[in-house]
């Protein structure tokens, strides 16, 4: 459990990290987002399709107990990570259109997650006791928008300040898993060394299999192999920090412990598994852009003779 | 002067100043506290410079040479930087110093740094911090006797700048401690300030006996077609081409309210005269740009100032209509656009059209005319394809190999005769005497005059592709090409060929599916068939000049086999 200092601290996190995601935006990047809706749609259907019915159905598979089924419930509603973003960039990827996906999921977050939580929780048949409230949810997500909004106009104001906190921000997202790590871990070995397989499959499973599910989705409807690639780095990657920042601010004791320990490993694990998936597209998006240079050198001038002279 | 070949436009203005530091000191006085300079990183992070302060900065860095160096009037000094602020407080340093400002690349390596240094006998060099390290091995054959570090992020409030070097050194690693004996600029500015305090109105007595006829830069050109010589322009030649590219866009320039937007590295003469000295001129705010590639390093500047005016060449343009954030929010506030450094492609300067309802006028200059030779007047409507008339004051002919004038209509090389011309090439007469015959620079352009006197340049005289006798143009092929909509950039040389003696060859960038085919059968539809591409390759991308030109020459030399 965490102490009621590093609660805090985590709040105070995330409202940063979400400053520094309204500091990388204009209301120009909306409108230009918009212009060609497609790509984010697609983004959306992926993040919020198939990542709440894919925790739902691995809780199920795996028959997990109530706390890590409404924790891995809780991470497959969640909105997009600030990391995938960062991931996206070194992949080869569409940055654009991993950004601004990050930024639409977190948006629609406010009306969608709650109905979604209640819903896969209604499903599973989870106790009353382990259901997040949706008011709750809903309320941590509007304060969240509004560091995001400041942050637009912080950018808008002065270029130095945006600029600063939008590095902040990105640098945090990637701190808060490591203060996790460092203050969650070690006091928790025992609980991780006794922590069922099946549970660490779950933590691990969402991400790869989403991530999986987005590309062949998005690849399904049309999108090309590099939008796809972005679409799967954003579909599998959630914001962990969010999600144990809700178990943190829902529950108590005993109980908020077991709840945590999914969305605590789902966070540590994505690190990494995002972290070979972006060497594998980065590998595959070189191979494609040299194999479309060779297809378009002609070896010799062929039937160009026509031309007379 | 013959009829039809020849023309020589208006005459020249008047000149308002007889000496660099006194256009500095003139206009940092009128317009003090206005903004002059601001640099824009790629996040938006900036720094600025009021005129009052570029004005007090470079008296520093003039005492700094003359009082802590005791470098003499006339001595060069080399400034190797990337747009930034250090770039002007050096340069109008230099100039209010009576010294010889030798504008040096900073990406050349190593060799060509040194053959500049030495060619030029630069005595201080300013380089900034990301590429010193290129001085060691090469210093101590140089005649430097001082060498001062200046950054990108040059007087930068100390957030951002320790933030972006924390960036360049621990992300990029670019950032790598400088081993070379060194002044940093900012203690040098220190020193000289302090040296101009200790001796009352010495500044003044720099420039003491210093006129029109005095030395101001040595330009280096010809890097890209053989060994680089120093073009030397004098304040004469630099303060009249100021008022000749004045007169030409005066109209949409209004005293203290322009913002120009510097994506061109000033180093370069087009930027170096049109935004450098033109707008401090005319009171205007310089964004400068430290690296414009990738295209999407402009969009802060873009959305974070009233940009009025921008200067590029075509590549510039066309990456930047290619951009989304460009295309679908134009800037508002934009007066004007001025392409030079390269031919103007038709789609690009109809699109620019298009998206921002402006016109971009294109020009044409060299190195050795300060560089302005023809401008359309921004106030008509600038004809495509045509680099528009002689700025006034300009006389410009066109001859045949033997220097005699053609015939009204016909091509010719265009030779030109004005203040702007250079001296000649620093050290080298024989250059100097054939490039120079009779007064006429030699441009080595071909172009032809239209009946109403604008001028059409057809293409580098070497550059020109002789397909069975056929002149084949590569300028007139690429324009074509570059109408489709699967192009993204094109450039045409000639290649050896055992049947025709040359063939055209065309090296696209294509963006979305483009096959050799569709490109051919698309120049079919255009041009005749001689002047039709054999040969059509595929390419990521083209070799370019820091500006931005495409290099013919490195395709010629690369992509021939």
């Amino acid at each position: 459990m965490l102490t009621e200092l590093e609660t805090r601290l985590l709040g105070v996190m995330m409202m940063l990290i979400m400053l520094g995601m309204g500091a990388s935006l204009t209301f120009k990047d909306f409108r230009i987002a918009f212009r060609k809706p497609q790509g984010i749609l697609v983004g959306l259907l992926c993040q919020y399709g198939i990542m709440p019915f894919l925790a739902y159905v691995l809780a199920v598979a795996l028959g997990l107990p109530p706390p890590l089924a409404a924790g891995l419930i809780l991470m497959g509603c969640m909105p997009g990570g600030t990391t995938s973003n960062i991931f996206t960039y070194f992949s080869k990827g569409v940055l654009a259109l991993s950004i601004m996906m990050t930024i639409c999921s977190t948006l629609v977050a406010v009306a969608l997650v709650p109905v979604l939580l209640e819903f896969y929780s209604g499903l599973r048949g989870l106790p009353s006791e382990y259901k997040i409230p949706a008011g709750n949810v809903a309320q941590i997500l509007v304060v969240l928008v509004v560091p995001t909004l400041i942050g637009i106009f912080l950018r808008k104001w002065n270029p130095n300040v945006g600029a600063t906190i939008e590095l902040v921000g990105g640098l945090l997202g990637v701190v808060v898993i490591l203060f996790l790590i460092v203050t969650w871990v070690p006091r928790n070995h025992v609980l991780l060394a006794t922590t069922p397989a099946s549970a660490y499959a779950a933590a691990i499973g969402v991400g790869v299999i989403g991530m999986l599910l987005g590309y062949w989705l998005a690849r399904g409807l049309r999108q090309d192999a590099r939008r796809a690639r972005t679409i799967a780095l954003e579909t599998g990657i959630q914001n962990g920090p969010l999600g144990v920042l809700i178990v943190v601010l829902t529950f108590e004791g005993e109980m908020q412990q077991n709840v945590l320990l999914i969305p605590v490993l789902y966070s540590l694990f994505i690190v990494l598994t995002s972290s070979a998936v972006t060497l594998w597209f980065r590998r595959t998006t070189t191979r494609e852009d040299l194999a479309r240079d060779q297809a378009k050198v002609p070896t010799a001038p062929a039937g160009v003779q026509a031309g007379k002279t | 002067m013959i009829a039809g070949t020849a023309s020589v436009n208006a005459p020249l203005p008047a000149l308002r100043f007889s000496h660099l530091a006194e256009l500095v000191r003139n206009s940092s006085a009128r317009h003090a506290d206005r903004t002059a300079f601001t640099t824009c990183m790629p996040n938006g992070m900036h720094g600025s410079l009021s005129f009052r302060q570029v004005d007090r900065l470079s008296d520093a860095f003039a005492a700094y040479l003359r009082e802590v160096l005791g470098v003499k009037a006339g001595a060069r000094i080399a400034l190797q930087t990337p747009n930034g602020l250090a770039f002007p407080v050096v340069a109008f340093g230099v100039f209010k110093a009576g010294c010889v400002l030798v504008n040096t690349n900073p990406l050349y390596t190593p060799a060509e740094m040194e053959h500049q240094l030495r060619d030029s006998g630069a005595e201080v060099l300013v380089i900034v911090d990301l590429f010193a390290n290129k001085l060691e091995g090469i210093l101590e054959r140089t005649a430097l006797r001082k060498v001062v570090v200046a950054e990108v992020t040059q007087f930068f409030s100390p957030v951002p700048r320790a933030v972006i070097r924390a960036v360049m050194k621990v992300w990029n690693r670019v950032l790598l401690p400088v081993r070379v004996p060194h002044d940093r600029l900012a203690q040098a500015l220190a020193q000289g300030e302090a040296a101009a305090r200790a001796k009352a109105g010495v500044l003044a007595t720099y420039v003491q006996g210093q006129g029109l006829d005095t030395l101001a830069a040595l330009q280096y050109t010809g890097g890209t077609t053989g060994v680089s010589k120093g073009a030397m322009l004098t304040h004469g030649n630099l303060l009249a081409n100021l008022e000749q590219a004045y007169a030409m866009g005066c109209s949409h320039i209004e005293e203290g309210r322009e913002c120009v937007l510097t994506a061109l590295p000033l180093y370069h003469i087009f930027a170096f005269q049109f935004n450098l000295l033109c707008f401090y001129a005319a009171g205007g705010r310089n964004i400068l740009v430290p690296n414009p590639r990738p295209v999407q390093n402009l969009q802060r500047a873009f959305d974070n100032y009233p940009i009025t005016w921008v200067s590029g060449v075509n590549t510039l343009f066309n990456a930047l209509l290619n951009e989304e954030w460009f295309t679908a929010f134009p800037p508002k506030h934009l007066k004007a656009a001025v392409a030079g450094g390269a031919a103007l492609q038709h789609a690009v300067a109809e699109r620019w059209r298009r998206v921002t309802g402006t016109a971009i006028a294109e020009g044409y200059g060299l190195t050795e005319a300060s560089p302005v030779v023809c401008f359309n007047p921004i106030a008509g409507t600038p004809r495509a394809d045509s680099i528009g008339i002689p700025v006034p004051g300009t006389e410009v002919r066109l001859v045949d190999d033997a220097g005699h004038p053609v015939a009204a209509g016909a091509a010719g090389e265009l030779v030109v005769r004005g203040p702007q011309v250079m001296q000649g090439y620093w050290q080298r007469p024989q250059d100097s005497a054939q490039s120079l015959r009779e007064g006429w620079l030699h441009t080595g352009d071909i172009a032809v005059m239209d009946a109403d006197g604008y001028y059409r340049i057809v293409d580098r005289k070497k550059d020109m592709i002789l397909v069975s006798g056929f002149n084949v143009y590569p300028n007139e092929v690429e324009d074509v090409i570059a109408g489709m909509d699967e192009v993204l950039e094109v450039a045409v040389i000639g290649v050896p060929d055992a049947q025709t003696g040359e063939a055209v060859r065309a090296f696209v960038v294509p963006q979305g599916a483009c096959t050799a085919e569709a490109v051919r059968a698309y120049c079919k539809r255009y041009l005749t068939d001689y002047k039709v591409p054999r040969s059509v390759e595929f390419r990521r991308e083209l070799p370019k000049t820091p500006v931005g030109k495409i290099l013919r020459k490195a395709l010629r030399a690369g992509g021939a086999g």
